[in-house]
């Protein structure tokens, strides 16, 4: 699964920064360390960075307000290939990441993680983290049996 | 060598961090922990999250609370051992003689080196990408002390005598190589609790306390370097293969599983090197804390994978029936009696070895297409491990090391 993702503050245009108010999701691990962006499934209106059609776009985390789409914040990988997400049209998106956090483990993602974009009634696009069985590793890192499907070098 | 001749010690500060830094710059400054095979363990720390209380050795669950903003990198053996040879390089372009002694540590000869230690420190940093600490003195010993008190990024020269006694009298006796936690005890006895009250005993006391090597560390801390710089690794006395399985387990199809995976590994080591094992010693501990270790006499030195595995099997039924219930968490297989290859004496009683194709051709589909693409059936009940690439490559796979 996933709670959250980070993002180097570079690589968001500051359009989306001001735009989305991401100022307040700013964060530094360190003095000296580069400032990045914290996109946490935890926070009032969940967002997450999205890559999709060849541009950056910040669009709302799992089901926000809208009551009719699936209620979690990840799609589980075996569900999306058994069609059971079909009637929602899902389109496959890359949400770009520095670290990843969950279960109270932030750790490093190269090259980010795979995700699915659907759009709700209004025409809202709604993004769903995609996720699979977790590897040896992951388990035991994070204690948990899922992970997002990766991009890059897995866990 | 001669005792007016300088040695170096070149000490990475935190390596595996500053090696993930190389290629991720995002990593600097920050909290970083290096996690081991498992995934469980953090095996190498940042200052950054040194300062927060985490150590080495520390379980995730133990150390994300201490620090909630650390990041944990997987470690990755493959890119440490590029780092390292790019190091090595570096200084094997400084000095004639060099110690790979291990795969963040070298010694060299700097009797001949033509630039001051921080110029080199600053090659290194850009060349390399790596922070290191440099300690240049009289011996090997006095060098490793000298970079390890000026950690991190700090360098150390001193060859005076005068300035090596001045140096030696704050150093405490624990933290010289080779002084471990027993022989500090046994110092601390005799009231010698520093590397200048060590260096003050009768040599021949410093002897009987603690054998040779602890006479060889009292020379070396006088400026006499006795302990020389191995250009090359001394050959094997064991070779070994194994470790940590991960979660403790019980489950003996999972155990042999693991078992057959070290003989696998532990048969590519003896081919590489071309020696022959005499006899093979399993060793496990188990949760209680306990350890057990049986071993196997061949008739004579083998390098039949087949025969390994049969005594590997022999030894893990011993197991399976003198542990029963036991939760097991290491296994290492451990190669004695080694003997260069065509230097063996043959038993008259034995056949040849059968398999020796079936090897062959398993040796050369793996040079082909990676390691462990074809392996051993048995080990199947850990597809998890092998669907891991990055469990193909251990710190101990990085060869020529002197250290281990």
């Amino acid at each position: 699964m996933c709670d959250g993702v980070a993002l180097s503050w570079r690589e968001i245009p500051d359009e989306l920064i001001g735009k989305h108010g991401l100022q307040r999701r700013l964060v530094k691990r360190g003095e000296e360390a580069d400032r990045e962006v914290q996109f946490l499934q935890r926070d009032r209106q969940p967002v997450l960075p999205v890559w999709a059609g060849g541009q950056l776009w910040v669009w709302t985390w799992g089901p926000g307000a809208q009551s009719r789409l699936p209620a979690n914040c990840c799609c589980n990988n075996e569900s999306l290939e058994a069609g059971r997400w079909s009637w929602l049209e899902p389109e496959p998106v890359e949400i770009p990441a520095s670290y990843v956090w969950h279960k109270g483990v932030w750790y490093q993602s190269v090259g980010g993680i795979r995700g699915i974009l659907v759009y709700d009634a209004l025409g809202i696009p709604h993004v769903y983290v995609l996720t699979q069985p977790a590897s040896h590793y992951y388990k035991v890192m994070t204690r948990s049996d899922r992970m997002p499907v990766f991009l890059g070098d897995g866990i | 060598m001669k005792t007016n001749e300088l040695i170096g010690h070149v000490d990475s500060d935190c390596f595996y961090v500053s090696a993930e830094r190389v290629r991720h710059e995002h990593l600097r400054h920050i909290p970083v922990g290096v996690l081991g095979n498992q995934g469980a363990c953090v095996i190498a720390k940042s200052y950054e999250l040194k300062a927060r209380g985490v150590k080495t050795g520390m379980p995730i669950w133990d150390a994300a609370p201490l620090c909630p903003d650390a990041v944990f990198v997987k470690r990755d053996f493959r890119w440490y051992e590029v780092l390292s040879r790019k190091l090595l390089g570096v200084i094997r372009s400084v000095s004639p003689q060099v110690e790979y002694y291990s795969i963040d540590e070298m010694f060299f000869d700097a009797s001949a080196l033509r630039e001051p230690a921080e110029s080199l420190q600053q090659r290194i940093l850009q060349e390399v990408g790596i922070p290191v600490s440099i300690g240049i003195s009289r011996s090997r010993t006095l060098a490793k002390l000298m970079s390890d008190v000026r950690k991190p990024f700090g360098c150390c020269t001193i060859t005076d005598k005068e300035e090596i006694e001045n140096f030696i009298h704050l150093q405490p006796v624990e933290e010289l190589c080779g002084i471990g936690y027993r022989s500090t005890r046994k110092l601390h006895q005799h009231g010698i609790r520093t590397c200048w009250q060590f260096t003050q005993a009768n040599r021949h006391f410093i002897r009987k306390l603690l054998t040779i090597k602890g006479e060889a560390l009292w020379w070396e801390l006088q400026g006499e370097a006795v302990i020389p710089i191995l250009t090359e690794r001394k050959k094997h006395k064991a070779i070994a293969r194994g470790g940590s399985i991960g979660r403790p387990s019980t489950d003996r199809e999972r155990l042999w599983a693991w078992t057959v995976r070290d003989a696998e590994r532990l048969i590519e080591e003896l081919d590489f090197h071309r020696v022959l094992v005499g006899e093979l010693v399993m060793k496990l501990s188990y949760k209680t804390a306990g350890d057990w270790s049986r071993s196997v006499r061949f008739a004579s030195p083998t390098g039949d994978f087949d025969k390994l595995l049969e005594a590997a099997h022999h030894l893990h039924l011993v197991a399976c029936l003198e542990l029963q219930g036991q939760a097991i968490t290491h296994i290492d297989l451990v190669a004695e009696r080694l003997c260069e290859r065509g230097a063996e004496q043959r038993s008259l009683f034995e056949a040849d070895e059968g398999n020796a194709s079936i090897a062959q051709l398993k040796r050369a589909t793996n040079e082909k297409l990676g390691r462990f693409a074809l392996r051993s059936a048995a080990t199947l009940p850990l597809t998890d491990i092998y669907n891991d690439e990055a469990f193909n490559y251990d710190v101990c796979d990085i060869r020529d090391k002197t250290c281990f």
